[in-house]
């Protein structure tokens, strides 16, 4: 008996102190295929979460906490070309450094493995290391986030907490640079790196989190309510420089870059961000604000302005009661989700109700009209298949007042 | 106790008075023809150590609260000037063939571009910028970072004019290197131990703006020209404007071979080639 408690007492205390560890699959692709804001479509390389979706831009968000051990198995299925994943800012070591000639590539077909121990909560990003100019400019980096050690809304362990979080992912594109005839560049097998001609680079697209123009004014913004303290993750991955240009009423302060708390915090309203950058920048306010935020592109070789990209800021006044008076026992399940989610709601009185879910980097990912409901409880079941990774947040309305509640795609 | 304070502090300032001296260095304004990465030449001019032209500029040093005592010889055909920027009281000219005698003392850590205010931003673009660093150790290295448009060189020298708003270079150095040779030159390619203390005096002394990224390691910016606040700061990339420059402080906590790479990944080129531009790697043991 005494035995069998000990032995119990040894599991509990292994399950209690072992770290989290955070699988991620990754699939090197280099015929995907994107929309730009035009309309036309590019060829694209990327990281795609499945063979079934085109790799999307930026790549899938990889979350994790502090502390946490986290595996990456990247599968190549991209024909010719070999790829590598980076950890940009994650101080990895060697082996896991993602430089070609340094560790190690990953041939077509093959299957690669990084592992890191996530060290510091903060923005980070991954992309492909082979012929570098080339592969993230076709699309191979994506987002990483390390939360506090216990996952929750603050900047760091003892940092600042936050009510709303925003990702700005931003990168240019060059549709020309999206041609088969650069993309389909020679790689010879064995060589230590790949030695590539690069084409001037003239970028006619201007993105964040992909998305640029008409695109973007549809899908990026922040919603929020005055006096919420609202957190933005600003990277640079692109080859301008960005100047990211705040309404002044939001009284922006720079809180935190390179995944590191800034020793003595700076409140300005334009921050620059350069190429492989991060900062993290709380803003908040104390009235309602429908205003933009301004992203500026420079060209890095004349310092011209070559573009100017637009996040809308919607701050209002939070309702007296957070929760609909009407709305009770809205739950979301599973949580996290592998394929399907189940919403369910309680009304005391027939609503007219839309139903929204944002990705964390403020990507919309389904916007209903209004519809009636009746009286009672209802089940609504979606389907997450063509989610990325990561965490989304599902939102009813009725015009008046928000009720929210998050969950994570698995 | 209060005793020992006082006694310390006294030491201190004995110590900086007593060991405080004079440096004295020459540079050369030289003129000649550059050699780049896969053989390009193109004609540059230098504030050079010998009075012979060579890529790399003079890298001058010089300890804290000590005295720099600097000769500047104009070798060129043609005038040049004499500055360090962001210091009032420097600016000053040579005709071809004289002999500029300065003195410079600092009492703090700190990195200072020393560079040719004529004609600027021409006779600075075409190699006439480099280091002054003010409290180096025994760990230290140098950055000057630069970049080319190499037809703009020959334009330049032949009296053209070039227009900056079309500035699009294609060759990107380190200390005059380019990726592979950077490596090659030790007052630039880092190698060091875990724990080590390691200075990096950093520098864009070019005309296009960059973007230092470490794989491997933070830094923390001990000074930084373009702002205070930055003081204090660790990071994995530092965004550097022209005529800036940052005195970071490394101290490695593993082993193994790292990139150091501009991420404005456009300037990993040579000739339009990748990766024969500004990248180099960090070894620690």
């Amino acid at each position: 008996m005494m035995r069998k408690l000990i032995g119990t007492c040894l599991l509990l205390m292994i399950f209690l102190f072992a770290e989290a560890q955070t699988n991620v699959f990754l699939i090197g692709r280099t015929l995907g295929e994107k929309v730009i804001a035009n309309g036309d479509t590019l060829r694209v390389y990327g990281f795609a979460p499945s063979l079934s979706t085109h790799p999307p831009i930026p790549a899938p968000l990889i979350e994790a906490n502090q502390g946490d051990s986290v595996h990456i198995d990247f599968w190549n299925v991209s024909q010719l070309h070999h790829h590598t994943i980076h950890l940009h800012g994650l101080d990895v070591d060697q082996a896991n450094d993602g430089v070609p000639m340094l560790s190690f590539s990953v041939d077509h077909m093959e299957h690669g493995w990084y592992h890191f121990e996530a060290p510091h909560a903060g923005t980070y990003l991954y992309h492909c290391h082979v012929g570098s100019t080339l592969h993230l400019q076709a699309g191979m980096y994506g987002p990483i986030i390390i939360r506090p050690s216990d996952g929750s809304n603050t900047t760091w362990d003892g940092g600042y907490a936050f009510d709303t979080e925003t990702l700005l992912f931003m990168s240019e594109l060059d549709t020309f640079w999206h041609t088969d005839s650069i993309l389909d560049h020679e790689h010879i097998d064995g060589a230590v790196h790949d030695t590539l001609l690069v084409p001037k680079y003239n970028p006619d697209y201007f993105l964040i989190n992909g998305l640029s123009d008409q695109q973007l004014e549809d899908s990026v913004e922040l919603n929020s309510k005055t006096n919420y303290v609202n957190y933005f993750r600003l990277v640079n991955i692109g080859y301008c420089t960005n100047k990211v240009i705040f309404p002044s009423s939001l009284g922006a302060r720079i809180v935190d870059s390179d995944g590191r708390p800034l020793p003595i915090e700076e409140f300005s309203d334009t921050i620059e961000v350069y190429p492989g950058e991060r900062y993290g920048v709380l803003v908040e306010s104390s009235v309602p604000i429908l205003d933009s935020i301004e992203v500026h592109y420079f060209d890095m070789m004349t310092s011209e302005l070559k573009n100017i990209q637009h996040v809308k800021v919607d701050i209002r006044v939070p309702n007296q009661v957070e929760e609909f008076e009407n709305v009770i026992d809205f739950s979301i399940a599973p949580n996290p989700v592998d394929q399907d989610v189940r919403i369910s709601f309680d009304l005391l009185k027939e609503t007219n109700l839309s139903l929204r879910i944002v990705s964390i980097d403020g990507k919309l990912m389904l916007s209903e009209f209004p519809r009636v409901y009746e009286q009672g409880k209802h089940t609504l079941v979606l389907s997450t298949n063509e989610y990325a990774s990561g965490q989304y947040i599902l939102s009813l309305s009725d015009g008046n007042n928000v009720t929210s509640k998050s969950f994570i795609k698995k | 106790m209060k005793r020992a304070l006082l006694t310390l502090v006294c030491l201190l300032g004995f110590q900086t008075i007593f060991f405080a001296g004079n440096v004295s260095d020459t540079i050369y304004i030289n003129s000649g023809q550059g050699l780049f990465v896969n053989g390009k030449q193109m004609p540059c001019k230098g504030f050079n150590s010998t009075p012979t032209y060579e890529n790399r500029n003079a890298q001058l040093s010089v300890g804290i609260m000590d005295t720099l005592v600097l000769t500047i010889v104009n070798n060129d055909t043609i005038l040049h000037g004499f500055d360090i920027r962001g210091i009032s009281g420097y600016k000053d000219t040579l005709q071809q063939g004289d002999t500029l005698e300065v003195t410079f003392h600092s009492s703090t850590p700190r990195v200072c571009i020393y560079y040719d205010h004529i004609n600027y931003p021409n006779n600075a673009y075409m190699g006439l910028a480099g280091i002054l660093a003010v409290g180096a150790n025994a760990n230290t290295y140098y950055w000057n970072i630069k970049d080319h448009q190499s037809d703009w060189n020959d334009s330049i020298a032949s009296g053209g004019v070039v227009d900056w708003l079309d500035y699009y270079p294609d060759y990107f150095t380190i200390n005059g290197l380019s990726n592979p040779d950077i490596n090659s030159d030790t007052t630039a390619r880092v190698e060091g131990n875990i724990g080590d203390t390691i200075l990096i005096f950093m520098a864009n002394t070019g005309q296009a703006e960059h973007s230092i990224h470490f794989h491997g390691y933070h830094c923390e910016i001990l000074y930084s020209t373009s702002s205070s606040m930055h003081a204090g700061r660790i990071k994995d990339t530092f965004p550097l404007k022209r005529m800036e420059g940052y005195l970071l402080r490394l101290v490695p906590h593993q082993t193994g071979e790292y990139p150091v790479h501009d991420h404005n990944l456009l300037s990993i080129t040579g000739g339009g080639l990748y990766p024969f531009g500004m990248f180099l790697t960090i070894l620690i043991q």
